[in-house]
């Protein structure tokens, strides 16, 4: 007797995969139906009550002192009806504020846990509108749609087996109309899912394809192309306009079936009790009250069907998070608890840096040993033909000072992604401080590393805060000094509001040289005794370079140094320099001990001329 | 920069507002509201008509004496459906529409503030903003104003009915409408006033999620993970806080209908019995009564909704407002200038350019000639003023003071188009757009031939890595060109800022991410390519190798000229590698401090 068969079958799959990850979702869902159903009993009593004084007054003419307490009564049930539905409102959102916070906590640290590489490409833009708009809609189906659609398959019943035990020709109508309320859903409700999705798909994609022309916009007016950018906007609105008005008159449909069958349902029940009050075959009693019930055997139905729109939204973004979810994470061997990454705080700030402070706690080791290594390592990212780093062995030593140069393509942000352990070797192992990567949880290695990105990425919030990130707790002389470090005093300076100055996300209001030296600032706040530099200077001019190269030289001077660069002269003093081959067929390596830069520049020049 | 706040508008001026740029199609409004009003009609006749018949009934008249109105109540029973369904598909319908001219609305007025003057506004941000702010606004229509004029509509008519039958029934059903209609709205806006906060921290809780999922790396790398992941959820705290709160006074305003309604029903029947024991009303009419109060009060609850989507669709467009009323930083003159012919001059002669009145200037006294087809060098540190020069050459920002011209023409009295369409600019910044190389590279031109783009591809030196590519120019590139490297995201760009033919390109770092040799190789193609063709080419680079190619090299600083080198000078002095920083022995710091 279900509203909604297809929906169970569907969404119980769906139930059931996030009741298992959210615990308090089954003990809301009682509350809310309980609520429900304690509703339904008091419309009933409202219409045995009314029905009562309609018939004591009409056919043996009551006085309104006779009736007073029925009426009491009537009132009573409709303020017991308003308390219940208040209460059921507060339920349906604290269902829905549960399951929605758990999940999207969850998607966050699931995705964080899968990692930069699987992040990469469209997938940040599309998770966080799954992790925003998807749980909004989730709190729809859970505060609403779920009780709604229990209840629309409990009320029904008890109704019908009060109407039953009043009078059996109306409740005959009404099973046979409520029988019919199924075979609609099966047909309307699978429509419905269907286009829905479609139609989430085509959301995903309007919001990127916005964002896209936003971000373009500079683009696009530089080339007179400001028309095509709005054609653009305008063919994805109409394009989801369109789709949702499809999917409109479907799910619309489905509520006219319903309503008309209520409708239907009066009717008929209205002319057939008239008819055999005709022939006194039922009381009036009976048939003022079956009456006044009857639509109240479809309402939790429709009820039910006027959120399933809303709902069905819900579901697919619901969908999409758990999918997310069943992505597997490779785990660490170490890991306890899945509290990861939190390394860099417990290490007291402000002691002095050094390639000491590289020994992982309680290991006493020899200088010889590598602060990083990569031994043997093969890298083949899904759905590329070739691999990004084939056997990649190199050995950095505490205190070095070691070059990643080569062509663009050569692996060399691959190599610093698996010290990071962003990569995830195909073969081969890496070693950071002495801890296996694929084995030791991060925190006990990544607080070794200070990392400066090919492609920084600035979080909203000042440049302070944006400073902080690398240590919370990092003295406001720590910062002060950083930026001195990578020459942004002057420009800090001129901001409005100093370091305390918002900087867009993405940086918009510094250049792309700035955001290089803003990251730069961040490996030295971070004050760890292993430095990856990738491509630091690629949007430097050679002028701040030169003088960044002075005034980084004694900072770089006690630590272990990883620069990846097409141009390493950013680091003053190179102990070796390992070159990676041209092309990413495959990757030849040779290390060049202590060798001169312009020499080897001009070998990669030279390989390059011929 | 953004001075006309929408935020001091009222309610009313912002819905007027919201109206005017939505332009809603009026007739199909009105058409949905008609078949509102007769489907609520026909729900208060059902219930009334029904409740009729059994009463008649019970007096045995004899069929033909309920006859009629049972028919009319098997009518209405039919049409009920139907009507509701035509109401909210017209509905529907026309707020799409609406919701269509209100994104393009917005784009509009976005596009002429890139990319100077979207300073501070975070592109997670705008996109909440777009995407739930402008879905809010749809509900202006279908939640709002349909709701709101077909439940008074039509609750009037029902109680005109039950006056008809019994005038204090109608009076008391009157006060319990007017009281559930006044009271309940208010009740669920009692909290309202948390409204702008819960926006604003959904807009704060979009931007955290972004910032999670775009700078994981970062994050993880500085083991800052699990602090993003507690900024989120705090924000989510207060979020849920406030959403406890609002369903409490939903809930309590929900409540305060029921009661209504159970005052009605309560107060029509006792009034009814009395008036029957009175003979003041006809027996059989005692349950039309309380049937056509719960008639009356079928849509009562969609108003006390309404006031609260009012209440959101209000701050949402305030908010957009807010955002399109930043001033646009350059308009086109009303009379432009025709743009001159050929190769023209570039000349800014004392040029001083700031971002607001507090910023320190980003042009200061600058100067710059640039002969038909010359090729001229553009260095200094960072801040030096370079991209500022390269935004008032593209009018993309205004000069506060002295000028810039075009073949002796003026800037800023020519249209932004013409400018651009003499002028071609490869940002530092360039977008690739999702889509195919093609797509990226016709965007210059939109009606190139297939020569023409192989042509193009060939100059920017991609042709070779193209030919390599399964699907060759029609190979996707992902959001933000991630599908492809740095190098060649530039010189896709490159390569769109040739085929439009511009008879001057501008260069903004165009081998930033590309090695030193690929780099140098690369201008000097561009710079063959532009002597062969008479182009004028100004190259902003930080690479000693790249200059060797030039005519001349313009050293900036601070906003302004310092040195004027001719190329081979510049390639010789400016090598980082060999000597000290060029201005090291002149004025000025070695480094931007």
């Amino acid at each position: 007797m279900s509203t909604t068969a297809v929906q169970r079958r569907r969404g119980g799959l769906i139930d059931r995969r996030l009741a298992a990850r959210v615990s308090a979702t089954r003990r809301y869902l009682f509350t809310a139906v309980g609520v429900g159903l304690a509703s339904t009993a008091s419309v009933v009593a409202q219409a045995v009550l009314l029905a009562s004084v309609v018939s004591s007054v009409l056919l043996h003419g009551a006085t309104l002192g006779a009736v007073a307490p029925r009426l009491a009564g009537l009132a009573a049930a409709f303020a017991a009806r308003a308390l219940l539905g208040w209460a059921g409102e507060a339920a349906a959102q604290r269902t829905g504020a549960a399951v929605t916070s758990t999940l999207r906590r969850q998607l966050l640290r699931h995705a964080l846990d899968l990692g930069p590489v699987w992040l990469g490409g469209e997938r940040a833009g599309e998770l966080s509108l799954a992790a925003t708009r998807g749980t909004s809609a989730l709190t729809t189906y859970f505060g609403r749609y779920l009780p709604q659609a229990v209840l629309a398959a409990l009320a029904p019943i008890g109704i019908l087996i009060w109407v039953g035990a009043e009078d059996w020709p109306s409740f005959l109508i009404l099973l046979g109309l409520v029988a019919l309320v199924p075979l609609t859903m099966v047909y309307f409700g699978r429509e419905s899912a269907a286009r829905t999705r479609l139609q989430w798909r085509r959301l995903s994609s309007l919001s990127a394809r916005f964002l896209d022309m936003l971000r373009g916009l500079p683009t696009l007016r530089a080339f007179g192309r400001e028309a095509h950018g709005r054609r653009e906007v305008a063919e994805a609105t109409d394009g989801l306009r369109q789709t949702t008005l499809s999917t409109l008159r479907v799910a619309f449909a489905s509520a006219l079936a319903l309503e008309f069958l209520a409708g239907i349902g009066t009717g008929l029940v209205a002319m057939v009790l008239g008819l055999r009050l005709l022939g006194g075959h039922v009381s009036l009693y009976t048939a003022v009250a079956v009456l006044l019930v009857s639509p109240e055997v479809f309402l939790p139905l429709r009820r039910a069907g006027a959120e399933f729109h809303a709902s069905a939204e819900g579901q697919a973004a619901a969908d999409r998070i758990l999918s997310v979810l069943d992505v597997e994470t490779v785990p660490h061997e170490g890991r306890e608890g899945g509290q990861g990454g939190q390394g860099g705080r417990t290490r007291s700030p402000g002691t002095p840096a050094g390639p000491v402070r590289g020994e992982p706690a309680g290991g006493t080791r020899s200088r010889e040993r590598a602060a990083l290594g990569a031994h043997h390592v093969t890298v083949s990212f899904p759905g590329r033909a070739t691999p990004a780093l084939v056997d990649f062995s190199v050995e950095v030593r505490d205190g070095e000072h070691l070059a990643l140069v080569g062509p663009s393509g050569s692996g060399k942000s691959t190599a610093i992604g698996l010290f990071l352990g962003f990569v995830r070797p195909t073969n081969g192992w890496v070693v950071v401080g002495g801890h296996d990567v694929a084995l030791a949880e991060p925190a006990l290695w990544r607080h070794l590393l200070a990392w400066v990105p090919q492609r920084p990425h600035l979080l909203h919030g000042s440049i302070e805060d944006n400073l902080r990130i690398a240590d919370p707790d990092a003295s406001e002389a720590r910062l002060t000094r950083a930026i001195q470090l990578v020459g942004l005093s002057h420009t800090v300076q001129g901001l409005p509001n100093g370091l305390a100055t918002v900087v867009g996300e993405g940086g918009v209001s510094l250049s792309a040289g700035e955001r290089q030296r803003l990251a730069l600032a961040r490996a030295v706040v971070r004050d760890a005794p292993i430095v990856l530099l990738d491509e630091p200077v690629a949007h430097l001019d050679a002028h701040t370079e030169a003088a960044l190269r002075d005034t980084l030289g004694p900072w770089l001077e006690s630590r272990t140094v990883l620069v990846a660069a097409h141009r390493p002269e950013l680091v003053a003093r190179l102990d070796r320099v390992v070159r990676l081959g041209a092309g990413t067929r495959y990757v030849e390596h040779e290390t060049v001990r202590a060798g001169d830069l312009e020499q080897l520049t001009d070998d990669v020049a030279g390989a390059k001329h011929q | 920069m953004r001075s006309k706040r929408a935020g001091s508008l009222t309610a009313v001026a912002v819905i007027r507002e919201l109206l005017r740029i939505g332009a809603p199609p009026w007739r199909k409004l009105a058409l949905a509201a008609l078949l509102g009003v007769l489907g609520a009609l026909a729900t208060v006749g059902l219930l009334a008509g029904s409740g009729y018949v059994v009463d008649r009934a019970a007096f045995r008249p004899g069929l033909g004496a309920i006859a009629g109105v049972l028919a009319a109540v098997e009518v209405l029973a039919f049409l009920r459906g139907p009507l509701r369904y035509g109401e909210r598909l017209v509905g529907h319908d026309a707020a799409f529409r609406s919701l269509a001219r209100w994104r393009v609305w917005l784009y509009d007025r976005l596009e002429p503030l890139a990319p100077a003057g979207l300073l501070g506004w975070r592109s997670g941000d705008v996109l909440a903003r777009v995407t739930d702010d402008v879905d809010t606004l749809q509900d202006l229509y279908l939640r709002c104003l349909l709701p709101v004029g077909v439940t008074v509509a039509a609750a009037t008519l029902a109680v005109v009915l039950v006056a008809v039958v019994l005038p204090v029934a109608g009076a008391a059903l009157a006060a319990a409408l007017v009281v559930a209609l006044a009271v309940a709205p208010a009740a669920a806006v009692a909290t309202g006033t948390a409204r702008g906060r819960e926006a604003e921290l959904r807009g704060r809780l979009g931007a955290e999620v972004v910032d999670v999922l775009r700078a994981a790396p970062e994050l993880l790398a500085f083991g800052r993970d699990a602090d993003a992941l507690a900024a989120v959820e705090a924000t989510d705290r207060e979020l849920t806080a406030i959403a406890r709160r609002r369903a409490w006074s939903t809930g309590a305003s929900g409540a305060i209908v029921t009661a209504c309604l159970g005052g009605a029903v309560t107060a029509v029947l006792a009034l009814g019995v009395g008036a029957v024991h009175a003979h003041h009303m006809a027996p059989v009419m005692l349950a039309v009564l309380p049937l056509a109060a719960v008639g009356a009060f079928e849509t009562v609850p969609a108003v006390a909704t309404a006031a609260l989507r009012a209440n959101d669709v209000i701050a949402a467009g305030r908010r957009l407002l807010d955002l399109a009323s930043i001033p646009v930083p350059v308009v086109d003159p009303d009379e432009p200038a025709a743009l001159p012919l050929g190769c023209p001059q570039v000349a800014v002669r004392d040029a001083r350019l700031r971002y607001a009145p507090d910023l320190p200037w980003a042009l200061d006294g600058m100067d710059l000639d640039v002969a038909p087809g010359a090729h001229v060098g553009l260095v200094g540190a960072s801040g030096a003023g370079k991209s500022s020069l390269v935004h008032a050459l593209l009018r993309f920002w205004p000069l506060q003071e002295g000028s810039a011209s075009l073949g002796g023409v003026p800037l800023d009295t020519l249209r932004q188009a013409d400018v651009r369409r003499a002028i071609a600019l490869v940002d530092q910044d360039a977008h690739v757009f999702a889509g195919t190389i093609r797509q990226n590279v016709t965007l210059g031109r939109p009606k190139a031939t297939e020569g023409d783009v192989e042509d193009a591809l060939a100059r920017a030196q991609l042709a070779d890595w193209v030919a390599t590519l399964p699907d060759g120019m029609n190979t996707q590139v992902g959001e933000e060109g991630a599908q492809i490297s740095g190098g060649q995201r530039r010189r896709i760009a490159l390569a769109r800022a040739l085929l439009t033919g511009a008879p001057v390109l501008v260069l903004d770092e165009p081998t930033a991410g590309l090695d030193q040799e690929s780099g140098a190789q690369l201008v000097a193609g561009i710079v063959d390519d532009a002597r062969a063709r008479g182009t004028s080419v100004v190259l902003v680079t930080h690479r000693a190798r790249d200059l060797g190619h030039l005519d001349r090299v313009v050293v900036m600083e601070n906003g302004r000229v310092v040195h004027v080198l001719d190329g081979a000078e510049a390639a010789e002095i400016h090598d980082p590698a060999r000597s000290a920083p060029l201005d090291g022995a002149g004025a000025g710091h070695p480094a931007p401090m």
